[in-house]
């Protein structure tokens, strides 16, 4: 279980300065957590704090075991931070940590999974991302959600047969009880059929799949009425 | 051709990126060279495809327009090379390409697995090797590329016609009623939203029962028809 911790809101106005603010901050948070990280308990922190479930647990823990002559306290200490600013969902502090504490690690597919995102929304660097989530699917085979964002980013390129294709290999890999990544992947991958293929029957099998997994999934609900209506059903 | 009563417009746009506002107007110089005269005269493309006299065409530009807006209209109507169009990446690649961030040839994987195939392949002497080559070069020019939303970098190379270019206002206008008053999380967030709002509208089928991707195909399709034509005529 990830334990408790006491979080509050960061709030740190825009700059150079303002970074440094931002970290004294997320050592404040960590400190009233009674997270001391010392040599013999770095490891265990960081899995508590930064994944606390399977399959990522597994995944850091491999990371771990194989870059530990290379990192230790100081690594665990930036990886904490992070996660505070991830609790926080200050996205610009996330993508400039990132960018400022890690570069001089080994990459870390499990961390940029979970960064790329913000650096998307932030920063809007597809390219970037788009390797980033290359490296995730290559160095983390089982996980379904960098196919998912895959097919996201290339939904948004307007490659349509790309996006299908990692929608498809997310559906395959997505675990029956992530109801969220589960439902998010059906929702997609129905849309872009419907965009693809105008094929509305396999559209609307992927959006009921979508809420059958998450029952209250407002933009599947609604997709589903529109396409009851007439053939369009992408809200815009 | 250039209508002869030279007319000022002046119009205000937002976009999410200062890269696509200064593509989209890369977009409306490339609308201008395909676009007919009032009276059903050639446009400057065919002009130049049918005569190869550039400097006849820019002369019909109003003197109004600057030098810099001047040497755009003159590169982009620089005759096509005889193998790769290295200069797609160049060129705005219409509505369906405007909000994409800038790319080039170090992000595209499709000529890099194009290009290593022919590196491993084995091939007799160098008149052949170079034959092969130059097939590579002619199937990356005609094959819809996903980096540019399905077009192909010869549709990117022509340029969009007058249906596009009525297809690119309404869209414009679309998305500045939409997002209009909306808060972003960022740059990458403004583009992420305008991007599914393009996604979803060109797929979403027009009064007559096209999509807007069609129509823009089926134009770019036409116009590339039209210059070979243009170019057989001025070779015989």
């Amino acid at each position: 279980m990830k334990p408790k911790r006491k979080s509050r809101e960061l709030s740190v106005p825009a700059g150079s300065g303002a970074y440094r603010q931002g970290v004294r901050q997320a050592d404040e948070v960590i400190a009233q957590n009674d997270a001391e990280i010392r040599p013999d308990n770095w490891q265990q922190l960081v899995l508590d704090w930064f994944a606390p479930h399977e399959p990522d647990r597994s995944a850091l823990a491999q990371y771990i075991s194989t870059y530990r002559d290379q990192i230790g306290v100081a690594w665990a200490r930036e990886v904490l931070r992070l996660q505070v600013f991830f609790e926080a969902q200050d996205y610009e502090r996330i993508v400039e940590h990132y960018d400022r504490a890690f570069r001089s690690y080994p990459r870390c597919a499990l961390i940029e999974l979970w960064v790329a995102g913000y650096i998307l929304r932030t920063r809007g660097d597809f390219w970037r991302v788009r390797q980033m989530y290359w490296n995730a699917a290559a160095e983390l085979p089982s996980f379904a959600k960098p196919h998912y964002e895959l097919g996201f980013v290339n939904y948004l390129l307007g490659d349509f047969p790309g996006a299908l294709e990692q929608f498809d290999q997310a559906v395959v890999l997505v675990a029956a009880d992530d109801a969220e990544l589960g439902s998010r992947i059906f929702y997609n991958r129905g849309l872009v059929r419907m965009a693809l293929q105008g094929d509305q029957e396999a559209a609307r099998a992927d959006v009921e799949e979508a809420l059958r997994r998450r029952p209250d999934y407002a933009q599947a609900k609604e997709a589903l009425r529109a396409m009851k209506g007439k053939a369009r059903w992408v809200p815009w | 051709m250039v209508n002869h009563k030279p007319r000022l417009e002046l119009r205000m746009r937002s976009y999410p990126t200062r890269a696509s506002a200064e593509r989209s107007a890369l977009m409306e110089i490339e609308f201008s060279i395909n676009a007919p005269g009032a009276k059903g005269e050639p446009s400057m493309a065919e002009m130049v495809w049918s005569t190869g006299d550039l400097q006849r065409a820019l002369a019909n530009l109003p003197p109004i327009v600057p030098p810099r807006v001047r040497r755009e209209f003159q590169r982009l109507l620089q005759p096509w090379p005889q193998g790769r169009y290295v200069d797609a990446y160049r060129r705005s690649g219409g509505i369906l390409n405007l909000f994409t961030p800038p790319w080039d040839e170090r992000q595209d994987e499709v000529w890099s697995k194009l290009l290593t195939a022919w590196k491993t392949k084995t091939l007799g002497d160098e008149t052949s090797r170079q034959s092969a080559l130059a097939q590579l070069e002619q199937q990356w020019n005609n094959t819809p590329h996903p980096f540019f939303a399905g077009l192909t970098p010869a549709q990117v190379m022509v340029g969009g016609g007058p249906q596009e270019a009525k297809l690119a206002g309404e869209f414009l206008t679309h998305v500045e009623r939409t997002l209009a008053k909306r808060a972003f999380e960022g740059e990458g967030d403004a583009l992420i939203k305008t991007l599914l709002l393009l996604r979803g509208w060109q797929v979403d089928p027009q009064r007559n029962g096209q999509t807007p991707m069609r129509i823009i195909l089926a134009e770019r399709g036409e116009l590339l028809v039209r210059r070979t034509h243009s170019l057989a005529a001025a070779r015989s």
